[in-house]
């Protein structure tokens, strides 16, 4: 519990609740609440909207695998772990590609030039684009997400691994090239730790961008996986189906960051203890980064 | 014994853009240097220090001229103190040390240690830059500059950045470690009281790149500022310094 003096002298102590609720903690916390509270209005006064019960509940039935409305058990998980499939391959070829055209575009003036305006091309084309051609040019399959995934990540990671090529110290450089440090050792000591930051922030958008693509890419070209099935529901008029599959798309993303990418980050951090503090799952983005996401 | 000699060295910058002039970093250098010695290079800034440095390190090419820095006839290998610490900030002090060396993993890290413990830091070798003061990470710079066994040091003004405490106690600290190695240094300051407490001979040079004196100091190890005949050298110096500066008003007034 903590006291503080107020101007006239006397002192006043802070009750627990009151610390809970003003920590970030607790802010958090509040935005939870108030947005089931907001849910739960909206569904009580507007027919379309399903309750959040409601909605949980379906949730449960179609994860646990209970029969319901027609469906298989265990059903969810051949269309999630599909998913799963076609999202990890295209983001690993995204990412590795991404991170290719990146060291090239932050290490030569050419490469610059010559690339960078596609670069802007790739990047100011949203994934629903294309989703549709690679549809038309793949059929229904498992091609069209993949790609489609492959397309809008590659580009964000290029743009922020060429960043990181290009903020490594000329002064480091230079030392290297004072003391003779052979190249290899020069790649590993200093330019890949220099552009890990950026790779991580690109990896992030990556992810994503990446899940947003393949869910889009597989409601028009797949006949299977989750955003086939959440168009399913869709097509049923099923809301409750519809929201409760937009909840497990946003779950995914919350454990994938939460628990894999955050902890990996503040991994390759320990050296910047600042790291540490400000960074805890998806609010290590700043608002500028979730601004671009969103667009 | 490393020599190094520099023979009508000339360095001009080419114009950054269209309309703006190049810049002529050094007119004209020439100086031998070899052996045991602890040469200091001092003078203004813009004199083509820092320049000079980097073309001896070979970071930067001359524009005409001759630098050959040899150690009994063949290249000679070098170890370099920078203004700032200039470490890998996401190495530890030792993976610092090991980065520059070229010795096996277990030999670098014995011959590593040597050396910190040389300069007093040997309790922070798991420790990252970020979490030691400016003095000690420039401490890990001396000590990794000695680290490698350099024919010759070049020293770039490494206590400029620290406050005059921790200067001046680092400075007493490198007297001693010179005079246990005898390496050969070249110093670059601004500071003629630094540079008549550590060397044997010190360059001025002139506005534009050239020299202008090139004087013996010998007094005896260890060298305090408060001794008389320290204080005579500085002052005699610091005369002809005063000498050239006060010529160069002239000719620009």
């Amino acid at each position: 519990m903590s006291t503080a003096t107020t101007a006239d002298g006397k002192r006043y102590r802070r009750s627990p609740l009151r610390q809970a609720l003003t920590s970030t903690w607790g802010a958090r916390l509040t935005s939870y609440v108030a947005f089931a509270i907001v849910w739960q209005l909206l569904a009580w006064y507007v027919d379309r909207v399903p309750g959040p019960w409601e909605t949980l509940d379906f949730i449960w039935r179609e994860v646990s695998g209970g029969s319901h409305g027609g469906v298989r058990p265990g059903e969810f998980w051949e269309h999630f772990s599909a998913t799963l499939v076609r999202f990890s391959i295209g983001l690993m070829i995204g990412f590795v590609l991404g991170t290719v055209v990146g060291i090239a575009l932050g290490s030569s003036a050419f490469m610059r030039a010559l690339l960078s305006d596609m670069l802007l091309v790739f990047l100011a084309l949203p994934a629903i684009i294309w989703a549709f051609l690679t549809t038309m040019w793949f059929g229904l399959g498992w091609e069209a997400p993949v790609y489609t995934v492959i397309l809008s990540a590659a580009p964000f990671v290029a743009v922020n691994v060429a960043q990181g090529v290009r903020s490594v110290s000329p002064d480091l450089h230079r030392m290297s090239q004072a003391y003779g440090v052979p190249r290899n050792r020069q790649i590993r000591g200093l330019l890949l730790p220099a552009v890990t930051g950026y790779l991580f922030t690109g990896l992030r958008f990556a992810v994503i961008i990446s899940w947003n693509a393949v869910l889009l890419a597989e409601w028009f070209g797949a006949v299977d996986g989750v955003g086939w099935r959440a168009r399913l529901w869709y097509d049923a008029a099923r809301y409750r189906g519809f929201v409760g599959w937009a909840i497990i798309f946003i779950a995914f993303i919350f454990l994938l960051d939460g628990l894999v990418l955050s902890p990996l980050q503040r991994r390759a951090f320990r050296w910047r203890e600042s790291a540490a503090s400000g960074d805890e799952g998806l609010g290590g983005f700043d608002a500028e980064e979730l601004a671009s996401i969103g667009s | 014994m490393a020599t190094l000699h520099i023979e009508n060295l000339k360095k001009t910058f080419p114009a950054h853009s269209k309309g703006s002039k190049p810049t002529r970093a050094i007119a004209d250098i020439s100086f031998e240097m070899s052996g045991q010695v602890f040469v200091s290079l001092v003078g203004p800034s813009g004199c083509g220090k820092s320049t000079l440095l980097n073309i001896v390190s070979g970071v930067d090419t001359p524009t005409s001229g001759t630098v050959e820095v040899t150690q009994d006839g063949k290249r000679a290998k070098l170890g370099y103190v920078f203004q700032d610490p200039r470490l890998l900030p996401w190495r530890t002090v030792m993976q610092n040390m090991l980065y520059v060396s070229d010795l096996s993993e277990e030999e670098g890290r014995a011959n590593a240690k040597h050396y910190l413990e040389m300069v007093g830091l040997e309790s922070a070798e798991d420790m990252f830059p970020g979490q030691l003061s400016g003095g000690m990470q420039q401490r890990v710079g001396i000590a990794r500059a000695f680290s490698v066994s350099p024919d010759l040091l070049l020293m770039d003004e490494p206590f400029s950045h620290l406050d005059a405490i921790t200067a001046r106690s680092l400075r007493d600290e490198l007297q001693l470690m010179w005079n246990a190695t005898k390496k050969t240094v070249l110093f670059v300051t601004h500071d003629v009281m630094e540079a008549v407490q550590l060397s044997n001979r010190i360059i001025t040079l002139a506005h534009g790149g050239t020299v202008f004196d090139d004087v013996a100091v010998d007094l005896p190890f260890p060298r305090k500022a408060s001794d008389p005949e320290f204080a005579a050298h500085q002052a005699e110096i610091l005369a002809r310094f005063e000498t050239m500066e006060s010529e160069r008003a002239d000719r620009a007034g």
